[in-house]
């Protein structure tokens, strides 16, 4: 099954069909440097009984390497056009929805609209690659967001070394790309067509990204898709492979999980709240010291919970639809249900009475900017 | 026996004297009061902050506007987040025209998960600012030579870290500051890696001139005082290093086969 997979990635070595035992689990969590075989264990089945002892690890860790802080983003959705068939997403080209892109002018009015709650970290998002939305409209909308934020991150199609470096060079230092499931049959399957089909050649856009000078990286899977296990020890060995190369980098890791979106796609393999977390502790066992990130795609109380606990930096006040923020209607359906809608101030206000700081201004563009660096 | 008066245990760094050898980091605190609360507790003189967490514009979030509101606290501005000498360059110019302050800590690290400092960037970077007359204070790895070559160019101090930041690995690093410490001409500040006062007490005991640590209190259980603590710690090891430790080892019991037996001795 897992010949398709580069040697680098193939995880088949580590799994053993879930037969993990509670010694095995003790020994994971004793271990000094986990890695693909410990995280196999956490995440089996004979851990559940270990979930408040990886909690308490993964609060220790994140601690020890994050202190009591959280940094906040804010995702931007500037387009919903899309040219690729993904049986889950809500911006699929099949389904039945206004479709938009945020002009220039628009794109200003949503980066004051965020700047002015207190956003120093935002996020811009498209959908694959069209005419509407391409390489040449992304670069113009993180010019825009550079010269008022930051930390500019994008999440967009896979691009080009050099597209990367365009995009680097204009202010952008993150770019985040999900693979969605390192299953290649089950991609097959669920990327019904258009150029996000191409499995190998989205595998490697985090690796041109670093190429290029990228600061971050952020990987992730969609959780709901394919079998968790598969895919977390495949992410860890992604991000290993990603860090032994590109030693200048960083990498962050989000916990996507499926949520109800236009298509009303089913999760073939839906994962519940206490998997999610089981999964947030045991990627912070492994990687102490990579960030952790939480959407709102979660309710209030579960982000509560898992603040500080592995989670390291979290979206607030966030809009799933293009525009949304600067207090126009968006005229278009989310990419998939928001759960937690509090505002900004309501977050800080949690966030500061679970003992956790919240960092809005964690990066400064002086890092970027040369000498007339300094936003904000 | 008559008791001497305590002198003044002061040192100096940069031409600027200070009495706490105890440095404080802050980018790790739950909010900005606990921060200050520690860093009174602590007794420190020297706080640094990273440009990083300063707004242009002040916002809850903000290192630099409580810090600035404490008497009798010079500040010093880190590089962290730099990847290389140009960025950590243009970091420290900054920091100074927002902090007012001197003071730098040229921090490098191109690999932002276990962040260990860039011997090469950091050199070519602390050269510059020291010529730029920055009292340049880089965090560095434990190199008796790179602590001889940043001596040379005109670095305030060394800072040599213990282990890796974050850590609390502890003083890994000590065969490595004794050779620094050996040969050193300018205080030598073991910053990043400690967890306990105990490990900061053993450092001043080598004979380093002060520790920073941040993840050590802002990470303990009780901040404050776990702040207080290490201020303690600091003095007894200090102390210590002043009054000098008895030798290590092997007493001076007579062996019944002397080895110098063979030895004439004149006038028997």
């Amino acid at each position: 099954m897992t010949q398709q997979l580069p040697e680098w990635l193939d995880p088949s070595p580590w799994l053993d069909g879930g037969g993990s035992s509670p010694a095995d689990v003790e020994r994971a969590l004793g271990c000094d440097e986990p890695g693909p075989r410990e995280l196999a264990a956490l995440l089996s089945p004979a851990a559940h009984a270990y979930t408040e002892i990886m909690a308490q690890r993964a609060r220790t860790l994140t601690q020890r390497h994050f202190g009591r802080t959280i940094s906040m983003y804010a995702p931007l959705y500037l387009a919903n056009y899309c040219t690729s068939g993904c049986a889950y997403c809500g911006f699929a080209s099949d389904r039945v929805q206004p479709r938009r892109r945020l002009e220039p002018t628009e794109v200003e009015k949503e980066l004051d609209s965020l700047k002015g709650m207190g956003f120093e970290d935002v996020l811009l998002l498209t959908g694959e690659r069209t005419s509407h939305a391409g390489f040449e409209y992304l670069l113009e909308c993180v010019s825009l967001a550079a010269r008022r934020f930051h930390a500019v991150g994008v999440e967009a199609f896979p691009m080009t070394t050099r597209e990367y470096a365009f995009l680097a060079n204009a202010g952008c230092s993150g770019v985040t790309l999900y693979q969605e499931t390192y299953d290649p049959f089950q991609y097959d399957r669920l990327h019904r067509w258009g150029p996000k089909k191409e499995y190998l050649d989205r595998l490697e856009a985090p690796a041109r990204a670093m190429e290029s000078g990228m600061r971050t990286v952020g990987l992730g899977v969609l959780l709901g898709l394919s079998d968790p296990v598969f895919d977390a020890v495949c992410l860890l060995r992604h991000a290993g492979h990603l860090r032994r190369i590109h030693w200048k980098s960083g990498i962050t890791i989000s916990f996507p999980r499926l949520q109800p979106q236009a298509g009303n796609f089913t999760a073939p393999v839906p994962i519940d709240e206490a998997q999610l977390a089981r999964l947030v502790f045991a990627v912070r066992i492994v990687l102490p010291d990579v960030p952790l990130l939480l959407s709102t795609r979660e309710r209030p109380e579960f982000r509560d919970g898992m603040a500080g606990l592995g989670i390291t930096k979290m979206s607030a006040g966030s809009r799933t639809t293009v525009g949304g923020y600067a207090g126009t209607e968006p005229g278009t359906d989310g990419q998939f249900q928001v759960s937690d809608q509090r505002s900004v101030p309501d977050i800080c206000e949690m966030l500061r009475g679970r003992g956790l700081q919240p960092v809005f201004k964690n990066w400064d563009s002086v890092f970027r900017d040369g000498e007339a660096g300094g936003r904000g | 026996m008559k008791r001497q008066g305590k002198l003044k245990d002061e040192w100096i760094v940069g031409g600027h004297r200070f009495s706490s050898r105890l440095l404080m980091g802050t980018g790790k605190f739950q909010d900005a009061e606990t921060m200050v609360e520690a860093v009174l507790a602590s007794g420190t003189q020297i706080v640094t902050v990273a440009l990083r967490r300063v707004g242009r514009i002040p916002q809850e979030d903000d290192m630099l506007g409580p810090l600035r509101r404490l008497e009798g606290i010079t500040l010093m501005p880190n590089t962290s987040g730099a990847r290389n000498a140009s960025e950590a360059i243009r970091a420290a110019r900054l920091g100074r025209e927002l902090s007012g302050s001197p003071f730098v800590k040229v921090e490098i690290h191109p690999n932002p998960h276990h962040l260990m400092p860039d011997p090469i960037e950091t050199f070519e970077a602390a050269r510059i600012l020291a010529a730029e007359g920055f009292v340049v204070m880089p965090y560095m790895p434990a190199d008796p030579v790179l602590a001889k070559r940043l001596e040379d160019v005109g670095c305030a101090s060394l800072m040599p870290l213990g282990s890796a930041i974050g850590s609390g690995r502890g003083l890994a690093t000590t065969e490595m500051l004794r050779l620094i410490l050996r040969d050193a001409r300018i205080p030598v500040i073991v910053d990043a890696g400690l967890r306990s006062p105990s490990e900061a007490a053993a450092a001043l005991e080598m004979g380093c001139a002060a520790v920073l640590v941040n993840s050590a209190v802002a990470a303990s259980g009780d901040p404050i005082a776990m702040a207080a603590a290490f201020a303690q710690a600091v003095e007894a090891g200090r102390n210590a290093n002043l009054a000098g430790l008895m030798p290590r080892g092997g007493g001076t019991a007579l062996a019944t086969s002397p080895l110098t037996a063979f030895l004439s001795v004149e006038g028997q």
